[in-house]
């Protein structure tokens, strides 16, 4: 008795960041400027403790500390690191103006970022050319300027897309998802109409008496989750079909957790771990190719939806997509991928495409159990946190 | 196979790439010059990778010296700190 006391295990959680694809910008973070075909396991963020949250964009990435400290790298020649200066940083660096400032939320875009406080204040930074800053001008900011728009009310999250962005603002009643910058391939969802580029926030139509879940924006596209599970696409059309000007739910007879959007294609995740996909599974695999290699069509519309199969009798936990490449991590910690690999965003250590997902190897140590994973894909790369719970004896 | 079809409008001019420019997936930019659109070139290339698009212009819109080019729709970004 006295001795199994004595020899009582502690549990202790550890953290690992992984990185692979195209490097050339310096958004791997591994100091090098060159594209990494294998995931690279990296240590330039260790001295700022734990990450709790990656955002990955067209070439620079957002992390946050659980302490609500962000640090970005990467590209930064349009501001988007927010570091006062538009130059590129090969290391993870503190966004100084942030400093003193909770953040709880972060997005990248293709050339700027987002930021949200726990007071919900937002910030944007990096290419403004668009009005996607959402500051009623469209000036390229290199330090985070608060959004005023919004300076009176509690903002949840920000969505940064190629050149537009998603705010969703939380209201007792209702929520408002308000959109900016270019809309004009329909992506801001606040006008019928064709418009071009928007730079003071409008409100995104449709969502009357909706409460919003999440907002996500990536390439041309928008879209959002409700908390009854239902998912909500706008702006490019995925299939050639005409661009959609307002929100529109995707009808199905399921109950959507997660969305990941790329540039044309999308993820959703159900509440039973299923994944389905929107639109063309690879920019040069035809449609047809698609259902010998693990896809299903499950909509009466021919390749609207399909399911994504062969994740090795797994539940999917969360998903993510680049702008031609897809990631998900299963329940058994497992990071799977697939789509476009050129530059090594597969991670399966060659760049070859793939048309179904394929397990990435990552180290695994006997003694420690991966307990949670999350996958994080920008562009043409991808991030990977993993935690685990090292148990150790005293 | 053309990644997709890009009008001259929605590219941006780069003084220092000298180009029109337009975002390509892998992080790049697609690249075309006022030289080669003057020739009638259609295809802007990544220098990063193997995707190509295919740029709609107007071929007479570029033809001439002293004919101003339709200009995209945006500049050089501001700095401002």
């Amino acid at each position: 008795m006295e001795e199994t006391e004595r020899i009582k295990s502690r549990e202790e959680e550890e953290e690992e960041i992984w990185s692979w694809g195209a490097g050339t910008e310096g958004q791997l973070g591994t100091g090098e400027l060159q594209d990494e075909h294998k995931p690279q396991l990296i240590h330039s963020l260790s001295s700022f403790g734990p990450i709790s949250h990656i955002s990955c964009g067209g070439a620079h990435v957002i992390a946050l500390t659980p302490g609500g400290r962000v640090l970005t790298w990467g590209r930064g020649t349009s501001g988007q690191l927010g570091h006062g200066e538009m130059v590129n940083c090969l290391h993870p660096k503190s966004v100084e103006y942030l400093e003193g400032i909770f953040i709880t939320h972060a997005s990248a875009g293709w050339n700027h970022s987002g930021f949200v406080s726990d007071t919900g204040y937002v910030f944007t930074c990096g290419d403004g050319s668009f009005g996607q800053l959402g500051h009623e001008d469209y000036i390229s900011r290199c330090s985070p300027a608060q959004v005023l728009h919004f300076k009176a009310r509690h903002v949840e999250q920000i969505a940064c897309g190629m050149r537009h962005s998603l705010v969703l603002l939380k209201g007792d009643t209702e929520d408002l998802i308000y959109g900016f910058g270019s809309g004009k391939r329909g992506q801001l969802g606040i006008s019928d109409d064709k418009l071009k580029s928007v730079s003071t926030p409008q409100v995104t139509l449709g969502f009357e008496n909706v409460k919003i879940r999440s907002v996500t924006a990536n390439g041309d596209h928008s879209a959002a989750i409700s908390m009854n599970g239902h998912l909500y696409i706008w702006g490019r059309s995925f299939h050639g079909a005409p661009d959609v000007y307002t929100p529109r739910r995707v009808t199905a007879d399921l109950l959507f957790s997660q969305v990941a959007l790329g540039w044309n294609h999308a993820l959703v995740l159900t509440g039973d771990g299923e994944v389905y996909m929107l639109g063309r599974y690879n920019y040069n695999v035809p449609t047809g190719a698609q259902k010998a290699n693990g896809m299903n069509h499950i909509s009466e519309d021919e390749g609207v939806l399909q399911r994504v199969l062969d994740f090795n009798s797994t539940k999917v936990v969360q998903i993510g997509a680049g702008a031609e490449h897809s990631a998900v991590v299963t329940d058994d910690g497992s990071v799977m991928t697939w789509g476009w690999g050129e530059h090594g965003q597969l991670g399966l250590g060659d760049t070859n495409d793939q048309t179904g997902p394929r397990a990435v190897s990552l180290r695994n140590e006997p003694s420690r159990k991966p307990c949670v994973g999350r996958v994080y894909c920008g562009s043409g790369f991808t991030f990977v946190i993993r935690t685990y719970t090292v148990k150790s004896s005293f | 196979m053309s990644y997709d079809d890009v009008e001259i409008e929605d590219m941006e001019w780069n003084d220092e790439l000298q180009s029109y420019t337009y975002p390509c997936p892998c992080g790049d930019l697609f690249q075309i010059t006022k030289e080669e659109l003057k020739i009638g070139e259609e295809i802007a290339r990544c220098p990063s990778c193997s995707l190509y698009i295919t740029v709609i212009y107007n071929l007479e819109d570029f033809l001439g010296d002293s004919k101003k080019p339709v200009e995209p729709s945006k500049q050089q970004p501001v700095a401002v700190a």
